[in-house]
């Protein structure tokens, strides 16, 4: 299995808050939390751009790093998941967050009772057994182990918002930037897939096939 | 004004330095394409589709300008695409943070346990008399172990917090240690305010004997008799003593309590970098306290006879108190009030 991605296409995106909507629904997340959400820059004149927003998966993850009881961990996929019976709600991984992925059900309460850590699971679930009550109630609902991809990028009416293997998406994107000759940027690839840890990483891979 | 210029010898200079300012300030077209090729406004970009289209620099360099922006989503800087800070924070806690820390804190440690092996524990060099003489009033040392049990409880949990994952979890497993830093976080959030409490009356109720004094110099001069092994006539307490009270109760204890009490409580609305800051302050101040405070606990427990039972009872022998605080007794026996 390949590596998963999203990948938001600013010169599609339309603010529609789709994937907002469709990412609540299908993991009948808390109120207060969103799992994704869309930012517009310079909104309403010339020049509007949009971007829907959560969790990157980042390949070298600052949450995962800093988590004081280590609840996250990586799938094969490269999704990055945490165990809410870990989370000790202290907001390291928030602090640390380039993108403001992690969420608390509690927002930003008094004595720090945040309460657990919620964000984007690319609808892979959690720890919890596949496909069960608990596991739904935690973390949504499990669609990649039914063989479907993220909800919000399956429903975004423009297909500006891409999930799926990391090739795939960016062969899309790719023939998209050929097609339109323009509109290049992966927005965010640098910050969550880019530096030095994902050269490290790919050179690792590369090595470990040989 | 004018005057005042022509007067002054540098007149020339910053006349010539007017001009070319001037100068500068009269060249708008080469400052105007200047901008647009570095700005990050709605114009910028309207501006750039025209030229080139399907270029979004400008947005781009909008969204790394960690700015909030537009959006329905209601959340602490939800408006905020990328905040680059995050990362800097984490290479500094998880990096120098982490190592040097604990390679002070168990540097400290152990050199305090190994001069006790070596000099071991400071004995009365007199015999007792049987008459005690009151060191500590109720107030005082109800004071001092509310702030002693609340630090020790602090201290305790924020050493797990930081070191836990490295040290407790591959003993334990990381359930357990999850299952401790719990609790651990619940303690620490809610004990923190409450050591700030105790903090501030202990600022208040010792700063008077603790301002610096001339005998200080001579406690200075022969480094507190810690080598030779001779006490040093001091008032109620030595210059040793309010070295603790200022850098370490005072300057460290405010900086930490400060710095907790952003992060414990963020429904100030404090950003993400504030936060960051505050954490790093938080964390370098509390452990350099933590590395004081086992100098401090050494001398009031095992490391001198007698002083442990000066804050317990808040009474201590008069051998004692001519040995360690010779001026102090002076002025304790000659009926003033032991004050400076």
């Amino acid at each position: 299995m390949g590596r998963m991605k999203f990948l938001c296409d600013a010169e599609r995106c339309i603010e529609c808050n789709g994937c907002v909507t469709a990412c609540k629904n299908e993991h009948e997340v808390p109120w207060g939390v969103n799992r994704r959400r869309v930012v517009t820059m310079n909104d309403g004149v010339p020049g509007e751009r949009s971007i829907s927003v959560a969790c990157m998966h980042c390949s070298d993850a600052p949450c995962m790093a800093v988590c004081p009881t280590n609840c996250f961990y990586k799938t094969e996929e490269g999704v990055v998941l945490h165990d809410k019976d870990q989370c000790i709600g202290c907001g390291y991984c928030f602090y640390a967050c380039p993108f403001g992925a992690p969420q608390f059900p509690n927002g930003p309460a008094a004595f720090g009772a945040r309460g657990k850590m919620d964000k984007c699971t690319f609808c892979a679930g959690g720890p919890e057994e596949t496909g069960s009550q608990a596991e739904y109630e935690k973390y949504g609902s499990n669609r990649l182990a039914q063989g479907k991809l993220p909800l919000c990028a399956e429903m975004c009416s423009t297909k500006a918002l891409l999930a799926g293997d990391a090739n795939v998406v960016a062969d899309i994107f790719r023939e998209r930037v050929l097609r339109r000759g323009g509109g290049t940027d992966a927005w965010g690839w640098q910050t969550a897939y880019g530096g030095g840890e994902q050269k490290r990483e790919q050179k690792r891979e590369r090595e470990g096939q040989k | 004004m004018k005057a005042f210029f022509m007067r002054r010898p540098g007149g020339a200079l910053l006349a010539v330095l007017l001009l070319v300012l001037t100068l500068f300030a009269s060249a708008p077209p080469v400052r105007a394409a200047d901008h647009a090729h570095t700005g990050s406004t709605a114009a910028d970009q309207a501006e750039r589709q025209q030229e080139r289209p399907g270029n979004n620099a400008p947005v781009w360099r909008a969204v790394r300008s960690g700015e909030a922006h537009f959006t329905t989503v209601r959340g602490p800087e939800a408006g905020v695409l990328i905040q680059a800070e995050g990362n800097s924070w984490r290479h500094l806690r998880n990096g120098p943070i982490t190592v040097y820390g604990g390679a002070l804190l168990i540097a400290m440690a152990s050199a305090i346990a190994l001069f006790w092996l070596v000099k071991g524990t400071m004995k009365l060099h007199g015999a007792r008399t049987g008459r005690t003489m009151k060191r500590f009033s109720g107030f005082e040392r109800f004071v001092h172990w509310g702030t002693a049990l609340s630090f020790l409880l602090l201290a305790v949990t924020g050493v797990a917090i930081l070191f836990g994952k490295h040290v407790l979890a591959p003993i334990l497993g990381s359930d357990f240690l999850a299952l401790l830093l719990t609790a651990g976080k619940l303690i620490h959030n809610y004990v923190g305010p409450v050591f700030g409490v105790f903090l501030l009356l202990m600022i208040l109720t010792f700063l008077r004997d603790n301002v610096w004094q001339a005998c200080d110099a001579i406690w200075i001069r022969r480094a507190g008799g810690l080598l030779d092994g001779n006490h040093v006539p001091s008032s109620r307490f030595n210059f040793g003593e309010k070295t603790w009270f200022w850098l370490g109760v005072t300057f460290l204890g405010l900086a930490v309590a400060i710095s907790g009490l952003v992060m414990d409580f963020p429904n100030y609305g404090w950003t993400r970098g504030e936060m960051q800051i505050a954490n790093i302050v938080h964390a370098v101040g509390a452990i350099v306290l933590l590395a004081l405070s086992f100098g401090h606990i050494y001398m009031g427990t095992v490391g001198v006879e007698g002083a442990y039972e000066s804050m317990k009872t808040g009474y201590v022998d008069e051998t004692w108190a001519k040995e360690h605080h010779a001026i102090w007794y002076e002025d304790v026996k000659a009926g003033k009030s032991g004050h400076p």
